[in-house]
């Protein structure tokens, strides 16, 4: 098989020995089926054994060896050495973020992902199986669908690493914790289920910005981010009042009404006297022509669009 | 070259200069755009978490308008693109969605046959029309300008949905500020998010988001920062000043919408492309260039 010499520069790390983290050029030889994590294990038996990583299944089921492959959280065990080269020219390897302290080279401590998933009352809640009353439960293929996809996920980490708004707004519990969330929201079995969603505006419900990182590096195909909007719709109909629900509400007012977004209502109502804080900046867009008008024209054949709302209510009722 | 343009709301409202200069672009470049105007609004990711079902059938009904015009969809605002070829892949997926959708639209004498694409601006730009094309056609080139180019998300993921280029290292975006002159700037950020999502709801971590952008953008040596979604230009631009400040930092960078530059490279009169409406002055950009 053709084989190729990769570079591999890897984040060392070793509090023991230094303050600094360092990165660290290794030589690799390739072929067109090697893994990241089948170089990283001939690079810590052939030429530094002190590389420390973690890895288990090499299967991609076990979820231990994800961590930052050319910039993006990746399991190492199913990402082809070769595309990394091909894409990059070098492969970096780097621990994943949004976890703290990093413990050595490219392990990090994952608690702070563990607390946010524990956030999340990851279980069942049956309270006959306590009493003592088991009996079977069965689900129709339609009702498991969405708790199977979503139990797809392995706790790697992925998701967590690559969230954008975790990184500047701790309280977001994150992707993983809200998919877990609303596995059991889906899972007709579970006693609390859409009970639970009134709690997650704590958790930072509406911090999610779609950036779909979640979605582009679950090696699961779990799509969190799918799972943040399903949690999200259940909020909106709930008649939930908070400032995400809101603004959802406001935005599907807008569109009803004239088949476009108006954004001077939609920021009216979705931000109310909050909006007195960008007083400044209104005044400021007024005088460049920028400020939307109050009154959006409908667009024509406005009674479409209208008449595909009463439709879509319909359908959903049905 | 002729397509089903659909300029989204922002364009027609906040962004007028977004819509301006695009139409300058298109006369420069002799690309015909049959405006969609009974379209509705794409639902800009928030109406699908009140309705999903309503925002894909308001989009197929969109699809169905330019599908009967034989045309493909262009847009200038990654966000219309990528919320439309969401519910176009969801369609083309998901054949009792397809079907439950098209029974909908049958109600309006209407269909979705799956024939659609839908294209943002800058892929037509390096695809259809060709940077070598549109290179002959620079007049005021950017004349070694840095410029920082700001993905963002709609535009390159889910990889899975948009699938133009790879999400991981994308260069569309720095092909064509090389074709019209400039230097591309690489920096730690551009496909990350400008904040504009949560800014009506978590605010101060909006701001902190494209803050930490900009500021990247700054110290990698940017003369001004372009963007192909005017969701990003509110972000990047009118809330610039206070993101900012928030921030501790002290600096101004200017940020064009992707027509913008192309239409300054192209020779539009600057006069012409809005730049005045912008909150953070053009004009040091400006000056450089016509020097």
């Amino acid at each position: 098989m053709k084989t190729q010499e990769a570079v591999f520069r890897i984040f060392r790390f070793n509090p023991e020995l230094s303050e600094k983290p360092h990165y660290q050029t290794f030589q690799v030889k390739i072929d067109n089926r090697m893994t990241v994590l089948d170089a990283l294990e001939d690079i810590k038996h052939e030429q530094d054994a002190t590389l420390t990583f973690r890895r288990s299944c090499r299967s991609g089921i076990c979820g231990s060896c994800a961590m930052k492959i050319n910039r993006l959280a990746k399991l190492a065990c199913k990402t082809r050495a070769k595309t990394e080269m091909d894409n990059h020219g070098e492969i970096l390897v780097e621990p994943m973020e949004n976890m703290s302290p990093i413990l050595r080279d490219l392990t990090v401590d994952m608690g702070e992902f563990w607390r946010e998933i524990d956030r999340g009352t990851p279980w069942l809640v049956w309270e006959e199986t306590l009493a003592g009353t088991i009996k079977e439960n069965l689900l129709t293929n339609q009702q498991q669908r969405v708790p199977d996809t979503l139990a797809n996920c392995i706790m790697c980490g992925c998701c967590f690493s690559d969230c954008v708004s975790r990184v500047f707004d701790k309280n977001f519990t994150g992707p993983a914790s809200l998919a877990k969330i609303h596995r059991f929201v889906a899972d007709p079995r579970d006693e609390v289920g859409e009970k639970r969603v009134p709690t997650l505006v704590e958790m930072g419900l509406w911090s999610c910005t779609h950036c779909y990182f979640c979605w582009s590096q679950c090696p699961r195909d779990v799509r969190p981010v799918a799972a943040i909007s399903a949690l999200r719709i259940l909020s909106f109909n709930a008649g939930d009042t908070n400032q995400g629900a809101r603004h959802v509400r406001a935005f599907m007012n807008s569109v009803k009404g004239t088949g476009m977004l108006n954004e001077a209502r939609l920021y009216l109502e979705t931000m109310r006297w909050t909006m007195l804080r960008d007083l400044d900046l209104i005044v400021k867009m007024a005088t460049r022509g920028k400020a939307p008008s109050l009154f959006v024209r409908p667009i024509p054949k406005i009674e479409e669009a209208r008449s595909l709302f009463q439709l879509t209510r319909g359908a959903r009722q049905k | 070259m002729r397509y089903a343009y659909f300029p989204g709301c922002v364009a027609k409202s906040s962004a007028p200069e977004l819509y301006n200069s695009t139409a300058q672009v298109a006369l420069r470049l002799g690309v015909e755009l049959v405006e969609l105007t009974a379209a509705s609004c794409c639902g800009t990711g928030v109406l699908n978490e009140g309705d999903p079902f309503l925002n894909t059938v308001l989009n197929a009904r969109t699809f169905a308008m330019a599908e009967d015009m034989n045309l493909d969809i262009i847009t200038i605002c990654s966000t219309c693109q990528g919320v439309m070829r969401q519910d176009k892949w969801r369609l083309d997926n998901d054949s009792n969605l397809f079907a439950k959708t098209n029974e909908a639209l049958a109600k309006i004498n209407t269909q979705y046959k799956g024939k659609v694409e839908i294209k943002h601006l800058l892929w037509a730009l390096v695809e259809d029309y060709g940077l070598a094309k549109l290179e002959q056609q620079v007049e005021r080139p950017l004349k070694g300008s840095k410029v920082a180019p700001f993905y963002g998300c709609y535009i390159l993921r889910p990889n899975e949905v948009v699938q133009f280029e790879s999400h991981e290292n994308p260069t569309s975006f720095e092909r064509l500020i090389t074709a019209l002159g400039g230097e591309p700037v690489s920096y730690d950020g551009k496909t990350k998010c400008c904040g504009f999502p949560i800014l009506f709801v978590q605010r101060e971590t909006a701001f902190e988001m494209s803050a930490a952008y900009l500021n990247n953008a700054k110290q990698a040596g940017a003369d001004f920062m372009v963007t192909p979604c005017p969701l990003c230009h509110i972000s990047l631009d009118l809330y610039q000043k206070k993101s900012v400040k928030r921030m501790k930092f002290d600096f101004q960078l200017p940020v064009m919408h992707l027509s913008q530059m192309v239409g300054l490279a192209l020779g539009v009169e600057p006069a012409r492309l809005g730049f005045a409406r912008h909150l953070v002055s053009m004009a040091p950009v400006l000056r450089e260039l016509s020097r």
